[in-house]
């Protein structure tokens, strides 16, 4: 009897991977480009003009063309276990960190019910419309999402979100409400780019929430977080007006609307922490049959003399060439107005490449 | 002569985009207007408006029945289906509808489960499914 149960619990024990499904999917973008003219930042020792096409990645361009800044692949495994319950991971391997591959998103998700569903694990913090899927390059029409707004150091965190889908007449309505914390040991933004010193960045006591509205055409999303800020340079902690830690608050509205052939897209968001960081974003494109050409224009500025201050006026063309893959062609032209907080200086670039998505 | 070709020719062309017939199971009460099919087929509801769970279903992209229902309901081209559902897939916000091989499979699939909702060649639908909207 009891040989029996328990061949009867191996069996079943060597039943159940078969019980989840595994789903494989991905994403790819091989992008290339070079700087065509800048001025580089010569009070920062940059005399060659370069093009900061992703601040968090340090996706930097220079006069020599690359594949290498913006290239990216991504795997994704889901497990289906079954009644709601599934286990996903995301791997990314990205030309700017010699196309080494790690673990980007790993949760575990349960659906609650029709409306919400529980999420933990390691997850992309979604301070902007963009930022949860701004590895996917197929989902959106530039090459990529504007980089003087999405300029925050910290995109990952790990914790709970609880996410939200429900309707209001004609609406469709989407959120989410999320909480964790993300201690980055080594920044790449802050160590490599900004201080040239191991930083390491700790955003700790996130609280966020996202609220999505859309109709047929229109869609609203504004998004709140407050967090608390610690950083160490080379070990030693930064203080701010004489504390260890600081908080910061984000605010975020985006606008798109969609009349079929003409869409616009817009993003308004500040970053408060103490001093007010603001990003604006405008894209108008048109579809016209498999080409989108689209004319965009992105702003960073704080809110104080002298401060970090930069824009970006983009150009761009998307042709749907294939029914998994799209080719993408742009040029930037990036004004960088400080000279204490300059960036990477002025430049003009063009960049060019395929996403696909399977 | 000539308007007689002209009216075959209009014919053929007509025939050849005919449209699609949107089924559910026989005993799916539910009312579903474009509006509502869109939401549910574009992962933006999961739920007939009676609260029961909705399981779209559609069928392989080289389907006929798939290029006129992304078109006349969905208003969107294959290209912009796809990047709306990597939108979903890749923030763990959604699963893209199963794709059925063709007509006959989504007659099955339709036939025996109250919650799956699809969509077939105009006329193909039998007495085993429910019409709820042709387009």
């Amino acid at each position: 009897m009891k040989t029996k149960l328990a061949l009867a619990i191996a069996s079943c024990m060597l039943a159940a991977p078969s019980f989840a499904e595994v789903n494989l999917s991905g994403f790819a973008s091989i992008n290339g480009g070079k700087v065509l003219s800048g001025s580089g930042v010569p009070q920062f020792g940059i005399e060659d003009p370069i093009f900061l096409a992703d601040y968090p990645i340090v996706s930097t361009y220079d006069e020599e063309f690359s594949l290498e800044p913006e290239s990216l692949f991504g795997l994704q495994i889901t497990a289906d276990l079954a009644d709601g319950l599934s286990a996903t991971a995301q791997i990314v391997a990205r030309g700017a960190n010699d196309f080494d591959a790690k673990f980007e998103w790993a949760y575990i998700s349960y659906e609650l019910n029709e409306s919400w569903t529980i999420q933990a694990g390691k997850k992309r913090l979604p301070l902007f419309y963009y930022s949860d899927f701004y590895d996917v390059g197929y989902a959106y029409v530039w090459m990529r999402a504007p980089a003087d707004n999405y300029t925050w150091q910290i995109f990952n965190y790990n914790g709970i979100n609880a996410l939200y889908t429900g309707e209001v007449g004609d609406w469709s309505l989407s959120g989410n409400i999320y909480t964790g914390r993300e201690d980055d040991e080594s920044n790449k933004l802050l160590s490599e780019f900004f201080f040239g010193e191991p930083t390491r960045e700790i955003w700790k006591d996130i609280v966020g929430g996202v609220l999505q509205a859309s109709n047929d055409w229109l869609e609203i999303r504004g998004t709140y977080m407050t967090y608390t800020n610690q950083r160490y340079r080379s070990g030693e902690p930064v203080l701010w007006d004489g504390k260890d830690e600081r908080e910061g608050d984000f605010y975020g509205l985006a606008v798109n609307a969609d009349f079929g052939n003409l869409f616009i897209l817009s993003e308004l968001n500040r970053l408060d922490l103490g001093g007010k960081l603001d990003t604006r974003m405008l894209t108008v494109g048109y579809r016209i049959d498999s080409v989108t050409p689209f004319i965009s224009y992105a702003e960073f500025e704080e809110d104080s003399a002298g401060g970090e201050e930069h824009n970006t006026t983009s150009v761009g063309i998307r042709w749907d060439f294939h029914p998994a893959a799209a080719f993408k062609v742009q040029y930037d032209n990036v004004n960088d107005e400080s000279f204490d907080l300059a960036v990477a200086g002025d430049s003009e670039a063009i960049t060019f490449g395929i996403d696909l998505v399977f | 002569m000539k308007l007689l070709t002209y009216l075959v020719l209009l014919f053929t062309v007509s025939f050849a985009h005919a449209g699609v017939d949107v089924i559910v199971h026989p005993s799916n009460g539910a009312a579903l207007d474009a509006g509502a099919i869109k939401k549910i087929f574009t992962g933006k509801s999961k739920s007939f408006p009676d609260g029961s769970k909705a399981i779209p279903l559609t069928q392989v992209a080289t389907a006929a029945a798939t290029g006129e229902f992304n078109d006349k309901v969905l208003s969107k081209s294959a290209s912009q289906l796809k990047a709306h559902w990597s939108k979903l897939v890749f923030t763990g916000k959604g699963t893209p509808p199963k794709e059925a091989a063709n007509d006959a499979e989504v007659l099955s699939l339709v036939a025996s489960n109250p919650n799956i909702i699809g969509f077939v060649t105009s006329g193909s639908a039998d007495g085993s499914v429910k019409v709820v909207q042709s387009f």
